[in-house]
């Protein structure tokens, strides 16, 4: 049966659950009992270093992968359930995957020939990515931020809801990356669902509006950015030549709660946890101590992010 | 299914092995045809061409030159279905169509008709270059019938044979080994078998083969018994199906990673 495009009317993402999925590759855990979702009209970032099981989830998610337990579900469905995966979820999953002599323009038509597409289909997402002028080159002479363009393209093929991209942002100079960030934000925009995977929280953190964080193949958070942010408490660099009477001072808790850290970090500074600067001015102010500085640490979320994936040597595979 | 097909067509015209291995076969039935009529005769030290060429079941034998190439195809089958996994294009064909049988059953059935193609091609080749070359001397008669024989066996057995090439690469899935095991066992394992075990030889693939190609002293398999065509064709099927069904539970349903 051939299907039908619509070009005027967005397609509306569906849900993606993974359910105490693991998998084993011999005796390689790659992922272990991880559950996750991830939802319409919003952009999700992957996050974990590499080797903690990105990729094989991602793979599990989309047939490519047999999982040793649990399951990943599309809309309630396991993938090779469902009836036209093409025009459903969209993956870019590397960017190798092309026959090096066929046109950028002949890979798109392999896909679009397969989903009962129009010809048509494969210059309109070279369009998209940026690729109109090569889209007579061969994949085999492209540079590895075309060939992320030309994944993504593939991605696009179908208009599926569901976009699922393995490190997309890999390859591409600073302006690829901006494109990107207006490209998916714009498709969570139009309600589709958008999973980006990565290693390094800093390339997406202004892309995504939620997080599911992986280490060594299990889950470590999922929930909004903001809320990992939330997670890392705010930090003041306090110098003072009255170190310890600034201590003092900060610990009086008739006006407030008190600092949940107070480090000295020299003999005349303090690293000072969970109050904020102006909170610590009006009480060195009010204990008549001098200032010479008073600076909040930047709230560093990559820190943030590796802090809660170093747990020791990498146990899966990327 | 038709998608698929279509799709599985645009994979082979959008890259060069289909063009080239044709042209190998265009050229290869060219060399044999030039054989036959030039140099087999004066091998043979038959002084006056022409006592060969009016034989009627040698001018047969210069047609039956269109299956001599029959090697090309079986590997045209075995590039395409390997390159899948060489390339990792794989994963794209499969993320559009998860159930991998269905993939394995639509490429045989594109290279079913690419073999058959190919095998008509073969065909025009060598009527063509025996009818330029036998002219001017004294031959016996092109029988309409025979060319008409050889026209339907060469194009029903590289059919089935392109059909075989992808079911041995969808088991043997690296590109290198699949050409050079395939090469092997055709030119060496099957040759030997053939020698020193007679009954074995017709029931083989490249025995199977000749019964349908009706061209045995062509591929030099001169005296050996072969199957019927009907039967060599049901047999080389057969191994193509076997084969694509073993794929299909062990090579096929591996991780792709």
């Amino acid at each position: 049966m051939r299907h039908r495009y619509c070009s005027t009317m967005p397609t509306i993402g569906q849900a993606l659950t993974v359910e105490h999925l693991s998998k084993r590759f011999g005796k390689v855990h790659a992922v272990q009992d991880l559950s996750f979702s991830v939802e319409p009209g919003r952009v999700t970032g992957f996050l974990g270093p590499n080797g903690s099981g990105k990729t094989t989830t991602l793979r599990c998610m989309l047939g490519l992968v047999r999982p040793t337990g649990g399951a990943a579900r599309i809309g309630g469905h396991v993938y090779r359930d469902l009836d036209h995966p093409g025009m459903i979820v969209g993956a870019a999953l590397e960017a190798s995957g092309f026959h090096p002599g066929r046109t950028a323009r002949g890979h798109l038509r392999v896909i679009s020939d397969a989903l009962g597409l129009p010809k048509s289909r494969a210059d309109e997402v070279l369009e998209l990515v940026g690729l109109a002028d090569s889209a007579g080159r061969k994949a085999g002479g492209f540079s590895l931020g075309m060939r992320q363009r030309l994944s993504l393209a593939a991605a696009l093929v179908g208009d599926p809801g569901i976009l699922i991209l393995d490190e997309p942002a890999n390859g591409l100079d600073p302006e690829g990356i901006a494109w990107l960030r207006g490209l998916l934000r714009g498709l969570a925009r139009e309600g589709k669902t958008v999973l980006v995977s990565s290693h390094v929280l800093s390339e997406v953190q202004q892309t995504v509006d939620d997080v599911v964080i992986i280490s060594r193949g299990s889950l470590v958070q999922a929930g909004t950015l903001a809320e990992l942010a939330g997670n890392g408490a705010v930090r003041v660099r306090v110098r003072t030549p009255r170190r310890e009477a600034l201590i003092t001072a900060l610990q009086v808790t008739s006006d407030g709660s008190p600092p949940t850290g107070l480090d000295p970090t020299g003999p005349d500074e303090i690293l000072v946890t969970g109050l904020t600067p102006s909170d610590i001015g009006r009480r060195a102010f009010l204990a008549g101590v001098e200032l010479h500085e008073l600076a909040q640490q930047t709230n560093d979320l990559e820190s943030l992010f590796l802090e809660l994936t170093a747990t020791g040597t990498p146990g899966g595979t990327a | 299914m038709m998608p698929l097909l279509r799709s599985e067509l645009r994979k082979v015209t959008t890259t060069k092995v289909l063009f080239f291995l044709t042209l190998a076969v265009v050229l290869f039935t060219a060399l044999n045809v030039f054989l036959l009529v030039y140099l087999t005769p004066r091998a043979m030290g038959v002084e006056n061409n022409d006592e060969l060429l009016t034989n009627p079941e040698y001018v047969t034998n210069i047609l039956g030159a269109a299956g001599s190439s029959s090697i090309f195809v079986l590997i045209l089958g075995i590039v395409a279905m390997t390159g899948e996994f060489r390339h990792m294009t794989i994963t794209s064909t499969l993320l559009v169509t998860p159930r991998r049988s269905r993939v394995l059953i639509a490429k045989g059935i594109t290279f079913l008709a690419i073999g058959a193609v190919i095998g008509l091609i073969a065909f025009a080749t060598a009527i063509t270059l025996a009818t330029l070359t036998l002219a001017g001397k004294s031959h016996a008669p092109i029988d309409t019938g025979v060319a008409l024989q050889i026209l339907g066996g060469v194009v029903l057995g590289f059919a089935i044979y392109a059909f075989v090439g992808v079911a041995v690469g969808a088991l043997i899935r690296n590109q290198v080994a699949a050409v050079v095991g395939a090469l092997i066992w055709v030119l060496i394992v099957e040759a030997l078998l053939t020698v020193f075990v007679d009954w074995i030889g017709k029931w083989l693939p490249g025995g199977a083969l000749d019964a349908v190609l009706q061209a045995t002293n062509v591929s030099g398999r001169g005296g050996n018994e072969v199957l019927s065509v009907g039967a060599g064709a049901a047999v080389l099927i057969g191994y193509a199906v076997i084969l694509g069904a073993i794929a299909s539970t062990t090579t096929m349903r591996r991780d792709i990673t």
